[in-house]
C-alpha cells in the first residue's frame, strides 16, 4: 500500500498551524472551560484558613498558612492542567472524525502534521493561559497573605527585642515561603508536565477510536510515570535479573519512551520554601522538549497512515 | 492543440479493507477508471455501499489505493499539494458548532492561505451566493440542515477550486434546500467549475450532470455521457402544446399509414411529485 505522503502547500506551515491551534482554542474556550477557575479562586482563597496552631516564636507565625495556600494552589494546578490537557486533546481528534469536519480540513491543502501539531498547540496554549491566570491569582493571594505575616512577624520579633540583623534574616526567610521567582519556576514545571501528558493523550488518540479509551490509558500513564523510575532501579538493582545488557537496554527505552514523573518531584520542594536552581528549570523543559517532541513525532507517524 | 489536463484521472483503482472478522480482505472498489475533463458535471451514481464515497476518498487522498491511481489536474491525489484546485463536501457534514457561518468560511479559507481583505471580500461573496448573508453571524449550532450543506458547499469553494467533490450533498434535506443546492451546482457549472458529485437520487444527477458512471459493487458497470446513456435510440418524443382532438387523430392516422413506425403512446406528460411539491411550497411562501 504506498503511503499518505505530504509535500508542498499553498501557505506557509507555521501558519496553518496558528490557525488550526487558534481554532482549538477558540472551540475549547468556547466549550467554557475557564469556568474551572471559579472553583480554584474558591480553593486559593479557602486555602488561607488551613492554619494550624504553631506559636512558638515570630519566625513560625503563619508559616503553614503560607505552604498551605502554596500546596494547595499548585496541587489544583497540577490536577487541572493534567486533566485540561489529557481530556481537551483527548476530546478534539476523535470528535473532527465522528463529525467529518476532519474530511474537510485535510481535503484542503493542508499537511496531516500541521494538523497535529494545531490542535496540540491550541491544548497548549489553553493550559498556559489557564496557568498563567491561576498563577496570577495565587500570586496575588500569597503577596497578601505573605505581607500581612511578615507584619505580625516584625511586630512580634520587635517586642521580644530580636536584634536588627535577626529581624532582616526573618524577613528573608519569610519572602521564600512568599511569592518568588522559584514559585514561579514550580508553575512553569507544572506547565511542562501537562505539555508532556496533552502531547502523550494526542499519540493514543491517534490509534484509539474513543475518547474514554485514551482518557484512561493517558491518566495510567501518568501515575506510572511517577512511580516508574523506583520500578526501573529496583528491578536493575534485583540480582541478575538487573545485570544483562538486555535488561540494562530494556530500562533505558523503558525510560525514553515513558517519562519519569519524578524529575516533577522539585515542586514539592518549592512548596516548602526551597530554591529551584536554573539549571534544574532547563533540565526539566530539556525533559519536556524531549518527550512533547517524541510522542508528537510518533503521533504523526501513526496519522500520516491513517485511512478515513 | 493539445488535451488539456483532466481534472480528474482515476486509473485502475483498487481499494480493500480489512473486516474486522479473522482479518478477511473486503473490497470496496473494484478497478475503476474515470476520467473528468475541465468543465464537465460527472455524477458517479450507484446503491449504498457500492463505492462511491471510497473512491472520493481516494481522490482526495483520505485513503490510500490498493493500487491504481488517482490524480487531480494531474497530481497525484496522495500528494498534499493536488488539494490546492479541490473543494470536498463530504456526506453529512457537521462543521464546527460553535463558530458562525462568516468564522467557518475565514477558517477554512486561512487554512488554504488566504487573508486579510481577498479573505473577507471571499467570505462575503460565497455567503452572498448561498444565500446566507443575514445568517452569517449566527452560529450553525442554529442552522437548519439545508443551511449547513449551502455553508458546506460555500467552505468547499472558499479557495476558488476548479474542481469540486460533492458526496450526497442533498441527503437530508427537504426539497426546496434540495433544489437550491442543485442551483448551486448549475451555477458552478456556467463559471466553469469541474463538478464530481456522488449521489443515489437519480432524478438529481439527471438534472446537473452532464456525465454520468453508475457504479455496483465495487466495480463500474456502465460509463458515458448522460444523453447517449438514456436515450432510446429507436423512438422519437414530440411534445404538442394546446392539440385539438382532430389534431392528435389526424397525426395518429399518418403514424399508421407509415409502414415502418408505430405509435407506441399518446397521453399527457406528467410533471414530478417534486416539481409538484415546490410548485405549491414556493406559492404559500411567496403569497
Amino acid at each position: 500500500m504506498s503511503s499518505i505522503t505530504e509535500p508542498i502547500a499553498r501557505g506557509s506551515h507555521f501558519n496553518r498551524i496558528l490557525v488550526i491551534a487558534g481554532h482549538a482554542f477558540t472551540q475549547l474556550v468556547r466549550m467554557k472551560v475557564f469556568y474551572f477557575l471559579a472553583v480554584f479562586a474558591v480553593i486559593a482563597i479557602a486555602s488561607n484558613f488551613f492554619d494550624l496552631p504553631q506559636h512558638e516564636g515570630p519566625e513560625s507565625i503563619g508559616m503553614n498558612v503560607l505552604r498551605s495556600i502554596k500546596s494547595w494552589s499548585l496541587g489544583t494546578m497540577t490536577l487541572f492542567s493534567v486533566v485540561l490537557s489529557i481530556v481537551a486533546t483527548a476530546l478534539l481528534l476523535p470528535k473532527d472524525v465522528e463529525d467529518r469536519t476532519l474530511y474537510t480540513i485535510l481535503a484542503k491543502p493542508v499537511p496531516r502534521f500541521d494538523y497535529l501539531a494545531g490542535k496540540l498547540l491550541g491544548v497548549l496554549i489553553l493550559v498556559f493561559v489557564s496557568l498563567a491566570m491561576m498563577d496570577v491569582l495565587m500570586t496575588v493571594v500569597l503577596q497578601i497573605r505573605s505581607s500581612m505575616i511578615l507584619t505580625q512577624q516584625i511586630a512580634m520579633a520587635q517586642a521580644q527585642g530580636w536584634p536588627q540583623d535577626a529581624i532582616e534574616s526573618l524577613r528573608a526567610e519569610t519572602a521564600q515561603h512568599g511569592p518568588n521567582w522559584a514559585l514561579q519556576g514550580a508553575v512553569f514545571a507544572v506547565f511542562l508536565r501537562a505539555s508532556i501528558m496533552a502531547s502523550l493523550a494526542l499519540l493514543i488518540s491517534t490509534f484509539s477510536t474513543s475518547t474514554l479509551f485514551t482518557t484512561i490509558v493517558s491518566f495510567l500513564i501518568y501515575f506510572i510515570g511517577h512511580f516508574q523510575a523506583d520500578a526501573r532501579d529496583a528491578y536493575l538493582q534485583a540480582g541478575q535479573a538487573g545485570e544483562g545488557v538486555f535488561a540494562r537496554m530494556a530500562a533505558l527505552v523503558f525510560s525514553l519512551v515513558l517519562p519519569d514523573f519524578q524529575n516533577f518531584n522539585v515542586i514539592d520542594a518549592v512548596i516548602e520554601g526551597q530554591a529551584m536552581p536554573l539549571m534544574v528549570l532547563v533540565k526539566l523543559s530539556l525533559i519536556g522538549l524531549y518527550y512533547a517532541l517524541f510522542f508528537t513525532i510518533a503521533s504523526w507517524f501513526v496519522f500520516a497512515e491513517k485511512e478515513f | 492543440m493539445a488535451e488539456p489536463t483532466p481534472a480528474v484521472e482515476i486509473k485502475g483503482l483498487v481499494k480493500d479493507f480489512k473486516t474486522s472478522f479473522r482479518r478477511q480482505m473486503l473490497r470496496a472498489v473494484d478497478d475503476v477508471s474515470i476520467r473528468i475533463m475541465p468543465g464537465e458535471v460527472y455524477g458517479l451514481i450507484g446503491p449504498n455501499g457500492s463505492g462511491k464515497s471510497t473512491t472520493m476518498k481516494a481522490l482526495l487522498g483520505l485513503v490510500a489505493p490498493t493500487s491504481g491511481s488517482c490524480a487531480i489536474f494531474g497530481k497525484d491525489s496522495l500528494k498534499v499539494d493536488s488539494r490546492n484546485d479541490v473543494g470536498f463536501l463530504p456526506e453529512n457534514p457537521y462543521f464546527y458548532k460553535h463558530l458562525s457561518g462568516a468564522e467557518t468560511l475565514r477558517f477554512y479559507g486561512k487554512l488554504c492561505g488566504l487573508k486579510g481583505k481577498h479573505l473577507d471580500d471571499r467570505v462575503s461573496e460565497l455567503l452572498a451566493l448561498v444565500d446566507l448573508e443575514n445568517a452569517r453571524d449566527r452560529r450553525l449550532g442554529g442552522y437548519s440542515k439545508g443551511m449547513l450543506q449551502r455553508i458546506g458547499l460555500a467552505q468547499a469553494m472558499i479557495q476558488e477550486p476548479r474542481l469540486v467533490i460533492l458526496d450526497e450533498p442533498t441527503a437530508g434535506v427537504d426539497p426546496v434546500g434540495s433544489r437550491q443546492i442543485r442551483d448551486l451546482i448549475l451555477k458552478l457549472r456556467e463559471r466553469g467549475i469541474t463538478v464530481f458529485l456522488c449521489s443515489h437520487l437519480l432524478e438529481q444527477v439527471q438534472e446537473v450532470c452532464d456525465h454520468v458512471g453508475i457504479i455496483f459493487r465495487g466495480k463500474m458497470v456502465k460509463e458515458g455521457r448522460l444523453e447517449d446513456l438514456i436515450a432510446i435510440e429507436d423512438q422519437t418524443e414530440i411534445i404538442i402544446k394546446d392539440a385539438s382532438p382532430e389534431l392528435i387523430s389526424q397525426i395518429t392516422a399518418l403514424v399508421g399509414n407509415s409502414t415502418t413506425a408505430s405509435l407506441v403512446r399518446t397521453g399527457k406528460p406528467r410533471t414530478t411529485l417534486e416539481r409538484l411539491f415546490l410548485r405549491e411550497t414556493t406559492q404559500g411562501k411567496d403569497s
